[in-house]
């Protein structure tokens, strides 16, 4: 570690990893409530279980994307911080405001949560994803300019490199897309357009610059390939995500009173959307082919290139399989949906921050890599976590196609409950995955204190050859 | 980890060839294939053009094997109108057509750097 | 191939490209919020539509249902359920209205909000307005959602 500050994201990885446990923990109740269908009723009914699932994992993906940028982006910038004390004043803020949130939606009914935060007068909650009381929100808010500020003034200031730069712009639209949160009309048809300028611009537009910026910054570390081929990489991936992803928000816009003209776009350029994560796993694959070192910590290396090819599976060849309007007529708004939305999430957003973790927390607590036995644990808790998010995916796929089937396209349509009970068996599947993936998720924290014989120190890893060129 | 010298000539094929496979596997299935056997008939055993060529070849008639075939015979066996059918051919055919892309993206990835797909 | 490719010409492509099609995003927008008019069933907006769409925002009934097909996956879409409870407002309000506390053992059950027969029109009435939408092919593709 070059800068004292970098060390800051020590408390938001731990954040962010123990806010991941809590996610699966109600990903596994949930997934439960599926089959068992008033367990924890009334005390935790599905959408509160479920709220506190999407929640957790927003609010522990921005831990990770925080955490990221406050320990590359100094490196990156060859200064410290500016403000090492702003970072951790919003860390607390963010973590109090955070648990205190997730509280709420716990211990109250959600009506009185709003009434409490009195929500009326400025009405924001009830969206998915975005249930977050408008106190709440504004505290995002103020946490990301604060954290804007910080890292921003640490660029200006310092080095400007692509990959800080790349960052810093996905981290800006981040909040600035996240303040279509308060518009909340009354018209529904309105309502859920913009709603998708927070959630589509998110996940399929600044985040996957986010995700490009952290796995090339990876990339460059552990490969030691040259600064200036990553960076054209780098440009050309988010080239095309924007490209392609863009009007590609088109594709939630077929059903919901919207011109039919989205019908045409939405799928020509969605159908676009692999494309940016399909060249991130070429990236990675020929970035590591082409290495100039091995680094010690091959942990890291197996999550750089798993985030590619998973990414590229979930976001990219499951988004495909449903986007297409002609299909998405059938499929829209089934488990389809949630096969999606659970790889995608995985590969692409998780897996990323699992890698910068990966990478950055041994250096954090003074080391290269982490010693041999910690490795081979934190492989098995990838192959658990990597394997399992597969299966539940196949599961909900199967379970979504039966459902399409029985519901929308047969003949004699039935109705939603009578399907669901049919589709009995994949949900048993898919809970058992889900637990498979917490023992996956265990050993993942226990690899952070297994002991073992440490890795031979590697000399030359700051080799300034393999930067400049 | 570098193998022997190879000329500019076959670099380029091999990673054209590679290209063509990973393209039929994906936006230009068949046309792909037919330029993939026409460069292999120009290059010669042994060469990293070739070998390249050749994996190409048996990559693509494994993948079409296993998922037109494959998927064919669970549309025969399952019925044209039985919904499980169609739940074991989705996802099989999606899930096993990326694993023959993504070994396509490694061997393309080796042709560029002048390898095999493994080390020997 | 490779080499005649520049930096400089991707990071074009980034800026271009982001910058071009971010203008087509708003235009398209715009366009879109001018003519959503006929299909977005404003006639009907009442305020008492209105006000049943933040009780359907304040209970998260996201949180378990689809509306026009977003949401949670749990509970039937009620993008139509106007249309499915044979065009009654009464029926809704009948179900809502009947939903035992604790639940029925075993089964995914809706909890009971205690709901004033005015906020039960309201929300009935939401889920009227939402009936109306006129969406592309009249999705949902049939009845059941």
């Amino acid at each position: 570690m070059k800068y004292q500050s970098q060390s800051i994201a020590r408390l938001y990885f731990i954040a962010a990893i123990a806010l991941f446990i809590g996610q699966i923990l109600f990903g596994v109740t949930m997934g439960l409530q599926y089959v068992w269908g008033d367990f924890l009723f009334p005390a935790i009914p599905f959408n509160v279980a479920r709220m506190v699932h999407t929640n957790l994992l927003i609010v522990w993906l921005l831990f990770g994307f925080m955490g990221a940028a406050y320990y590359l982006i100094p490196e990156e910038s060859e200064r410290e911080l500016f403000a090492p004390w702003l970072a951790k004043l919003m860390f607390w803020i963010f973590l109090v405001a955070g648990a205190l949130t997730i509280l709420g939606y716990l211990l109250v009914p959600y009506a009185t949560l709003a009434e409490m935060t009195m929500d009326d007068l400025l009405p924001t909650m009830g969206r998915e994803f975005l249930e977050q009381p408008t106190i709440t929100k504004i505290g995002i808010v103020i946490v990301a300019l604060a954290f804007l500020f910080n890292i921003g003034m640490t660029i200006l200031t310092g080095r400007k490199t692509v990959i800080n730069l790349v960052l810093l712009t996905g981290l800006t639209g981040l909040a600035v897309f996240f303040l279509f949160a308060f518009y909340v009309p009354d018209n529904l048809v309105l309502d859920k357009y913009f709603w998708w300028f927070v959630v589509h611009l998110w996940v399929e537009g600044v985040w996957e610059l986010i995700m490009a910026s952290m796995l090339a910054y990876v990339l460059i570390k552990v490969t030691g390939v040259d600064r200036e081929v990553i960076e054209k990489w780098l440009y050309i991936i988010i080239a095309m995500a924007l490209i392609s992803g863009l009007v590609g928000t088109g594709h939630h816009f077929f059903w919901i009173g919207t011109p039919d003209y989205w019908q045409w776009l939405g799928s020509i350029f969605s159908a676009l959307e692999p494309i940016p994560f399909f060249m991130m796993t070429l990236f990675a694959f020929n970035v590591v082919n082409k290495r100039r070192r091995n680094h010690p910590n091959k942990a890291a290396v197996l999550w750089a290139l798993g985030t590619a090819v998973m990414a590229f599976l979930g976001a990219g060849v499951w988004g495909f399989l449903h986007t297409l309007a002609p299909v998405n007529f059938y499929t829209h708004g089934t488990q389809i949906t949630a096969a999606h939305g659970h790889m995608a999430f995985y590969g692409a957003y998780v897996m990323v921050n699992l890698t910068v973790i990966s990478y950055a927390m041994p250096i954090i607590r003074g080391k290269q890599a982490n010693n041999e036995r910690a490795q081979v644990i934190e492989m098995w808790s990838f192959w658990l976590m990597t394997v399992s998010m597969v299966f539940i995916t196949l599961f909900l796929t199967g379970a979504g196609i039966l459902q399409v089937y029985l519901q929308r396209y047969s003949e004699a349509p039935l109705p939603f409950i009578v399907v669901q009970e049919k589709l009995a068996l994949f949900y048993w599947l898919r809970e058992f995955a889900g637990l498979v993936f917490l023992v996956g998720l265990i050993l993942y924290v226990y690899s952070f204190f297994a002991k073992g014989k440490e890795v031979e120190i590697v000399e030359d890893l700051d080799m300034k050859k393999a930067v400049t060129s | 980890m570098k193998q022997a010298q190879h000329t500019n000539e076959q670099l380029k094929n091999a990673s054209n060839v590679a290209l063509a496979s990973l393209l039929n596997l994906t936006l230009l299935p068949v046309i792909s294939f037919i330029y993939l056997l026409f460069i292999y008939k120009n290059t010669k055993p042994g060469q990293i053009d070739h070998y390249h060529a050749k994996l190409g070849i048996k990559l693509n008639l494994v993948a079409f094997a296993a998922l037109f075939l494959v998927s064919a015979l669970m549309i025969l066996l399952g019925g044209f109108n039985s919904p499980w059918t169609w739940v074991y051919v989705i996802s099989y055919f999606t899930i096993v057509h990326t694993i023959f892309i993504v070994i396509a993206v490694w061997a393309l990835v080796r042709a560029w750097s002048g390898d095999k797909l493994t080390k020997n | 191939m490779r080499e005649t490719f520049t930096k400089g010409m991707a990071r074009n492509i980034y800026y271009g490209g982001g910058v071009f099609f971010f203008l087509v995003l708003i235009g398209l927008t715009v366009d879109t919020v001018t003519t959503i008019p006929k299909t977005d069933n404003r006639d009907n907006l009442t305020e008492q539509v209105a006000a049943g769409k933040r009780l359907w925002e304040k209970n998260d009934c996201i949180g378990c249902h689809t509306l026009l097909g977003e949401g949670a996956y749990f509970a039937p879409e009620l993008g139509n359920v106007y249309t499915r409870f044979g065009k009654s407002t009464d029926a809704i309000k009948g179900f809502i209205k009947s939903r035992p506390k604790n639940g029925i053992p075993g089964r995914r059950s809706m909890p009971q909000f205690n709901f004033t027969d005015e906020q039960l029109e309201e929300l009935a009435q939401f889920l009227k307005y939402v009936d109306g939408i006129k969406t592309a092919r009249n999705w949902p593709p049939n009845v059941q959602g």
